[in-house]
């Protein structure tokens, strides 16, 4: 796991040398920006450091009656200071089940950021979607998941589910292999002990794949693979951040017809 | 002679399309009730007198003959019909005011007050008006859910939370017969007939998925397809065919089922049927000087559109906003005034926001954020018809205590979650109606509505699904107190002049 994390890290310096990973369990606080609709701040400070962060941008936004878990790597510097803290972009949000004291600050001038739809984003059905082109290849698509939850992420785990499903159907017949997998390691971050059950990997699966049947994907096709201990991946998904993919879902998918060609992986 | 009229729905293949060439006599218009039974032709335009205006109801490919028809037609033997609680004159649905004057012409006679949910309590001394209270005064039907939950199978649902009776002014839930300790435990809520038009709008699905439950939208068990997911309150029906059914036995207390003939006939009249305010007092036709209100509008737009990423939700009335010199010169100041805060009302429905908080279906469990900066829009977001494009079982606080507003005369409710505390509410939760959570029988659901079109408001009085807010005015109140909005006064009445122009 430690080979597979520096791995990741290399990867990612020969890039462009990254902001470190930042994690930390805090109260979010709520800033009352105003520039259009979905534009509120939210901010938490890392115990640790005593560092404010502006957590944004994170696709689930916190609950100012919870405490979040944040993953995530300082923006560069352009990001600018619209709400009170140093941005993390990419950042992750974990709502955990843990009360907390609700916060509102007023904008105190602050500007807030104007909403713009994310990259990723599911497109309506109406909206014409071109199919792949053959030879179709082998392909594995990874949704995923916020800490301690099997609830698909809005506007992140609903992109790469939906790729999924789309990418399965299109180049039916196919076999489909659903691989769940869960931070089961014990792991301490801001002195608490994070560490979720391996039940948790196969719950994913399972809902992964009544995703995919629903979808009318024949449920024959689809094979769950035994879920075991996590290690981190390099999927686009998670920008870069490695302990955010060690909650996943992979989703294999193997076009029966064609010669098998392994893309990603 | 129930039985010949199910012969001739039998025999009655042809549906709208063999009803063309009817002729509509102009003589004597027939009373604004439709009573079961009665034969009317149903025109392709109909047009009836509304607190604001004019309410238009057009059937797509009418008219189309009533007799026999079993939309029109009582086939239970209580005299009901499904026209009964879906008049043409009050939007497809039923106001408070309508049912107050059909009490007044046949009091317990008519057919609307029946017993078995027309009535308080069925159990209650009929020929008695406080036994008809919230039908006549709020415009209530009984609702009565099996306790526990069902699914579509009929089989039980263990929930997750425990449902207990704190005040029953219907004696309905307490009711030895009728309620939740009965021998066939139900609970009685009590909910207003939702609009039976613009069904291409509420059946569309916009997109594969159901963000709010974070899974692909719903397969209607007996099709094995996706649904929308917007039918009904508590979203216990999948489809119009189940609802037929639910409604059949519920309303009508038809006790066979309805016939793959009566079936197709019923859906085939919902489905060509819309309905939208078409003349404001004030403001004149709502189709006027380029604006696009009017139900004809929504008979040739297409359906399940984001106003987000496509025609702006109300941008109907935006012409209105620079109307050009030749309109100005045409009509009077007080027209070109209410045409003016039409449209600053729909810039405010969509653009003046405030924060949503402790909403679940928004708040939670999806990632929205809790709180969330937004406007109305956010939740009724579906272009020309201001629902919601996902299916839209949202908690405003409308049924659940402390945000609904004070409702001595509804039934109050205890539920205590048995697993996980509630997100907002924590482990008790006081409510005038689960809502939802009688479909799912999860505490999380509890107080979760789904959200009703928006069309032909003007004609249908009172609003929400328990009718608490009277008038259009009254919603916009409750918006202001649940979000702490803090609408000015001209906001507010240009909310109220947009949505009564809708
Ligand atoms: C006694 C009054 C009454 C009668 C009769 C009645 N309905 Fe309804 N209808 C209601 C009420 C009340 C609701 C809302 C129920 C809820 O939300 O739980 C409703 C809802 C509906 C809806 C759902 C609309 C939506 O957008 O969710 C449809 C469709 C409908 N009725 C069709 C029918 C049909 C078809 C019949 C005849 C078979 C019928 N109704 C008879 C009172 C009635
Ligand atoms: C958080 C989501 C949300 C927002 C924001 C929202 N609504 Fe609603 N709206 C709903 C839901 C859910 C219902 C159904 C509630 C019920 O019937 O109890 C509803 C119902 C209504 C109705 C009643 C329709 C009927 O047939 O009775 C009107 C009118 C309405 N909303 C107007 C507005 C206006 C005006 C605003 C902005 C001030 C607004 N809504 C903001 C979710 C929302």
């Amino acid at each position: 796991m430690k080979s597979a994390l520096l791995l990741i890290l290399v990867a990612a310096q020969q890039a462009a040398a990254p902001a470190p990973e930042v994690r930390f369990i805090a109260c979010p606080v709520y800033r009352d920006t105003d520039a259009g609709r979905k534009s509120g701040c939210w901010l938490a400070d890392d115990p640790a450091s005593g560092g404010r962060y502006d957590v944004t941008s994170a696709p689930t936004k916190p609950d100012w009656n919870r405490a979040i878990l944040v993953e995530g790597r300082a923006a560069a510097k352009d990001a600018g200071n619209p709400c009170g803290g140093t941005v993390l972009d990419p950042v992750r949000v974990s709502v955990l089940d843990q009360p907390c004291t609700r916060f509102m600050l007023a904008a105190d001038g602050y500007a807030g950021r104007r909403f713009a739809l994310p990259q990723r984003n599911v497109r309506p059905l109406y909206e014409t979607r071109t199919p792949p082109s053959k030879p179709f290849a082998a392909r594995t698509i990874t949704v995923p998941f916020d800490f301690g939850s099997s609830f698909i992420t809005y506007q992140l785990s609903d992109f790469y589910l939906d790729q999924a499903i789309n990418y399965a159907l299109d180049v039916q017949p196919a076999r489909i292999t659903v691989t769940g997998f869960a931070a089961t390691d014990h792991d301490r971050v801001s002195g608490q002990l994070l560490v979720e059950p391996s039940s948790l990997a196969k719950e994913r699966t399972k809902l992964v794949t009544r995703s995919l049947i629903m979808r009318g994907i024949p449920a024959g096709l689809i094979r769950e693979s035994l879920t075991h201990r996590s290690t981190p991946s390099t999927d686009p998904a998670f920008d870069g951040l490695a302990t955010a993919s060690l909650r996943r879902v992979e989703v294999r998918i193997e076009p029966l017809s064609t010669p098998k060609i392994s893309s990603d992986h | 002679m129930r039985k010949a009229g199910a012969c001739a729905l039998v025999a009655a293949t042809a549906l709208l399309a063999g009803s063309v060439g009817l002729r509509v006599t102009a003589a004597d218009p027939p009373d604004r009730w439709w009573q079961p039974g009665e034969g009317r032709v149903f025109p392709t335009r109909l047009d009836y007198a509304d607190p604001t205006g004019v309410i238009r109801v057009v059937l797509d490919g009418g008219p189309m003959a009533t007799q026999g028809h079993p939309f029109f037609t009582a086939i239970g033997p209580n005299g009901r019909a499904c026209v009964t609680c879906h008049q043409p004159a009050d939007g497809m649905s039923l106001s408070a005011a309508s049912a107050a004057r059909q009490w007044e012409r046949g009091g317990p006679r008519d057919s609307l007050f029946a017993a078995s949910d027309g009535a308080d309590c069925p159990s209650l001394p009929q020929d008695a008006r406080a036994s008809h209270s919230l039908l006549i005064d709020h415009g209530l039907i009984r609702i009565a859910r099996p306790w526990p939950p069902r699914d579509l199978n009929g089989k039980a649902i263990s929930p997750d939370y425990k449902l207990e009776v704190v005040r029953d002014p219907s004696g309905c839930n307490l009711d030895p017969k009728w309620g939740l300790h009965s021998a066939d435990p139900h609970i009685s809520v009590f909910r207003r007939p939702r609009p039976v038009a613009n069904f291409k709008y509420i059946e569309a699905m916009g997109f594969a998925y159901d963000p709010k439950a974070g899974l692909p939208l719903a397969l209607d068990p007996e099709t094995g397809k996706p649904v929308s997911g917007n039918l009904m309150a508590d979203g216990r029906v999948p489809s119009l065919t189940w609802q037929m059914r639910d409604a059949a036995g519920a309303h009508l207390a038809f006790a066979r089922k309805l016939d793959q003939g009566d079936i197709a006939r019923i859906l085939d009249f919902e489905r060509h049927v819309y309905v939208a305010q078409q003349r404001d007092d004030r403001g004149g036709m709502l189709d006027a000087d380029g604006a696009e209100g009017g139900p004809e509008q929504l008979r040739i737009s297409k359906p399940g559109r984001l106003g987000s990423q496509g025609v702006p939700v109300w941008s109907e009335f935006a012409k209105w906003e620079k109307p050009d010199p030749q309109a100005r010169a045409s009509v009077s100041a007080e027209t070109l005034a209410f045409r003016a805060s039409v449209a600053r009302g729909a810039r405010i429905f969509r653009d003046k926001t405030f924060l949503i908080s402790d909403s679940a279906g928004i708040n939670s469990p999806i990632g929205f954020g809790n709180p969330v900066r937004n406007s109305c829009v956010f939740c009724h977001n579906m272009s020309q018809m201001g629902m919601d494009v996902a299916p839209g079982q949202v908690d405003l606080g409308t049924t659940n205590r402390p945000f609904a507003d004070a409702m001595p005369h509804l039934p109050l409710f205890r539920v205590t979650c048995l697993g996980k505390p509630h997100p907002h509410y924590g482990r008790v939760i006081l409510t005038h109606d689960p809502g939802y959570a009688l479909t799912t029988g999860r505490c999380a659901d509890v107080g979760r509505i789904t959200l009703q079109s928006m069309r032909g408001l003007a004609a249908r009085a009172p609003y929400f699904s328990n009718g608490s807010a009277r008038d259009l005015r009254g919603v916009v109140d409750f918006y202001d107190r649940r979000y702490h909005i803090g609408y000015s006064e001209q906001e507010k009445q240009d909310l109220v002049n947009l949505m009564s122009a809708l």
